[in-house]
């Protein structure tokens, strides 16, 4: 990546544990990435591999059993971390802001669309009740809801799935954040409607200038949204780079093996590319690096030790001991159109 | 909103409990002009005789208190006992219609008071957990382990006679219902992904708690506490049966019972001789409570996801 672009959110070497009764989930360990401004960086894997748990650690939202037990989040040349909970109630909404997954639960169905929106307007800026759902038009309008004035009286259950995540961008755009986090934004919708909501996320950023991070396991909206890209194995980070090392020179075999397993139109494959087996238990891991018992590429080394996350070239990162051949096997001619 | 009140009208028997609440609460209101009072307390009792025997319906008020209202130069507003008179002289009638401003008082007030802190004490609990939740729900623990009836007693004996202290007896032993159920209901409704979005946004804990997590969690204390205010009228009753609650002469159903209690057999040869004694108070007693077990009932059957849409 170019170091002298400045960065807004530097995460380093996270650690968030879940102490559960049968023993300690390792669900964030040792992540490190950085979002630049303006910029969006993508944390792409399977369920379950620890993208959602670091959001939340950046936002500091998770509960007993979760904690955070080591590293720094740095935003705004602060460790988030260190700060106590006042400060921090502060900084959510109004410097970061999150979208979630389900619209259909992140939005509670008791209020009214204009009061959640307008909520975090009167706390973060102190301003009247009437003010606040003013701009909650006005917001709801820039999201792209038609009658807009109706809407904001309106219940979460009167409106469609798409205008809900819409209304949540909303929420979440109130206060004009510098960083957007957001988890799974288009799964629960149909693709139509991601499509149009990515283009919304999109030219939103563009107006505020602000930064995002995507997370995701759909690498077509990652291709559609991200400058860089980070592909997170069981709770660490197997590969980071750029969007376009990341779908054209990709050298870990998990990232090849989540790019081979999407249909694609422009070649034609009788059967598509799977990754075998599951991602494997938090509570036992397997020994040496985590992908091997999944790994084509595994060798007796990646059974024993563990790779550590290797600089390749300037900006990419690989945590792999067979990079060479798997550097060979995608030159074979795998490449992703992007 | 609007559906809740429309099936409580189209339900019939919740219909029945709010024509039944509805005349009790003109009673209520207007007590003063079905039974205006002869002193200047209107919740004392007129006594219509010194007589120790009941007095049956239509019973006049005997001469010598007369006098005594003649002596203080106060016109008699009425004089006849239309249901009759309890032990000592005292009017039912008069007692029935104060005893159910008496009764509401006991009913709203406790159940608000007491719903109160019970839904303060299992909000905080279930919101904040670990050992606040520990320590809130080890002394709700504590409080649930009394017997009820015999710790309100026993509260009431120490705190001396009267309504007020009967009241408090009953909250101190009445909120621990409550802080259950709202504990129960927003352990589940916290972990929504709506809660954690208000977070997101930076919201306050209590502003979660109560614009959030309550509107959502309430209804099943609503429930809970219209049916509960028959039970604590009817506790109070006791209370005032056992002779530990209302002051002699108070307006109240649970007295007037008690005054009944030597008579409820009649005399030899005449059973049930004195049965204005029990039957009046007893049957506004079972109505009051009947009306609010009915529409609490029928909001049960509303709120019940199970039931819904069924009624």
């Amino acid at each position: 990546m170019i170091k002298n672009k400045k960065f807004l959110l530097e995460v380093k070497n996270l650690k968030t544990y879940f102490f559960t009764e049968d023993g300690i989930v390792k669900a964030v360990d040792g992540v490190d990435f950085e979002v630049y401004k303006g910029e969006t960086l993508g944390i792409v894997g399977e369920s379950a591999c620890g993208k959602s748990v670091t959001a939340f650690s950046v936002m500091r939202l998770l509960d007993y059993p979760g904690k955070t037990v080591g590293g720094e989040v740095v935003f705004k040349g602060e460790d988030l971390l260190r700060k106590d909970e006042t400060e921090m109630r502060k900084i959510r909404g109004k410097d970061i802001a999150m979208i979630f997954q389900e619209p259909m639960t992140a939005l509670n169905p008791v209020l009214t669309v204009g009061f959640q929106i307008s909520e975090a307007l009167m706390m973060h800026f102190k301003i009247s009740k009437k003010e606040a759902l003013k701009k909650s038009v006005e917001l709801l309008k820039k999201v792209g809801i038609p009658i807009p004035e109706q809407r904001v009286n309106e219940y979460p259950h009167q409106l469609s799935g798409g205008m809900r995540q819409r209304a949540m961008i909303a929420m979440a755009m109130s206060c004009d954040p510098v960083l957007l986090i957001a988890d799974e934004p288009t799964t629960a919708l149909d693709v139509t409607i991601q499509a149009q909501i990515l283009d919304l996320m999109k030219s939103l950023l563009r107006e505020f200038n602000g930064s995002l991070i995507m997370i995701t396991h759909d690498l077509g909206v990652i291709a559609e949204i991200a400058d860089s890209i980070a592909v997170m194995y069981a709770g660490k980070i197997a590969e980071y780079a750029d969007k376009k090392t990341i779908f054209h020179n990709m050298l870990h075999p998990y990232t090849f093996g989540l790019l081979t397993s999407i249909p694609r139109l422009d070649v034609e494959i009788k059967r598509l590319n799977v990754i075998p087996g599951i991602v494997p238990n938090p509570l036992h891991f397997p020994t040496g690096c985590k992908f091997n018992p999944r790994c084509r590429f595994a060798t007796d080394r990646c059974k024993k030790e563990e790779p550590p996350l290797i600089e390749i070239e300037e900006g990419h990162l690989v945590r792999c001991w067979n990079v060479e051949r798997v550097a060979k096997e995608v030159k074979k001619g795998f490449l992703v159109g992007v | 909103m609007n559906r809740i009140i429309r099936k409580l009208f189209s339900n019939a028997s919740s219909l029945v409990g709010i024509v039944l609440l509805f005349v009790f609460i003109i009673i209520a209101l207007l007590a003063p002009v079905i039974a205006p009072p002869l002193s200047e307390d209107p919740y004392q009792i007129p006594r219509m005789s010194w007589d120790v025997n009941p007095q049956p319906p239509g019973f006049s008020m005997s001469d010598n208190i007369r006098d005594i209202y003649d002596y203080m130069g106060k016109d008699l507003k009425w004089d006849i006992s239309i249901c009759g008179t309890a032990e000592g002289g005292y009017d039912i009638f008069y007692g029935l219609i104060w005893g159910t401003r008496t009764a509401f008082r006991i009913g709203l007030i406790t159940v608000a008071v007491a719903s109160l802190i019970g839904v303060f004490i299992g909000s905080i609990s279930a919101y904040f957990g670990g050992w606040i939740d520990e320590i809130l729900m080890r002394i709700t623990d504590i409080f649930l382990s009394f017997p009820f009836l015999v710790a309100a007693m026993v509260l009431t004996t120490i705190l001396g006679r009267g309504l007020d202290k009967v009241m408090i007896a009953l909250i101190t032993f009445g909120w621990m219902g409550y802080a259950r159920l709202i504990r129960g209901s927003i352990l589940s409704a916290k972990e929504e992904t709506y809660v954690m979005a208000a977070k997101a946004l930076g919201v306050k804990d209590i502003k979660i708690i109560w614009k959030h997590l309550l509107p959502n969690t309430i209804f099943p204390v609503m429930v809970q506490g219209t049916m509960n205010i028959g039970s604590m009228v009817i506790t109070a009753a006791a209370l005032s049966f056992l002779g530990v609650g209302a002051p002699i002469g108070y307006a109240d159903w649970g007295q007037m019972v008690s005054f009944a209690r030597n008579w409820i057999i009649g005399s030899p040869g005449h059973a049930g001789q004195y049965w204005y004694t029990v039957f009046y108070p007893g049957i506004f007693i079972v109505l009051f409570v009947l009306a609010w077990n009915l529409i609490g009932d029928t909001l049960r059957d509303i709120l019940d996801p199970r039931l819904r849409g069924e009624l």
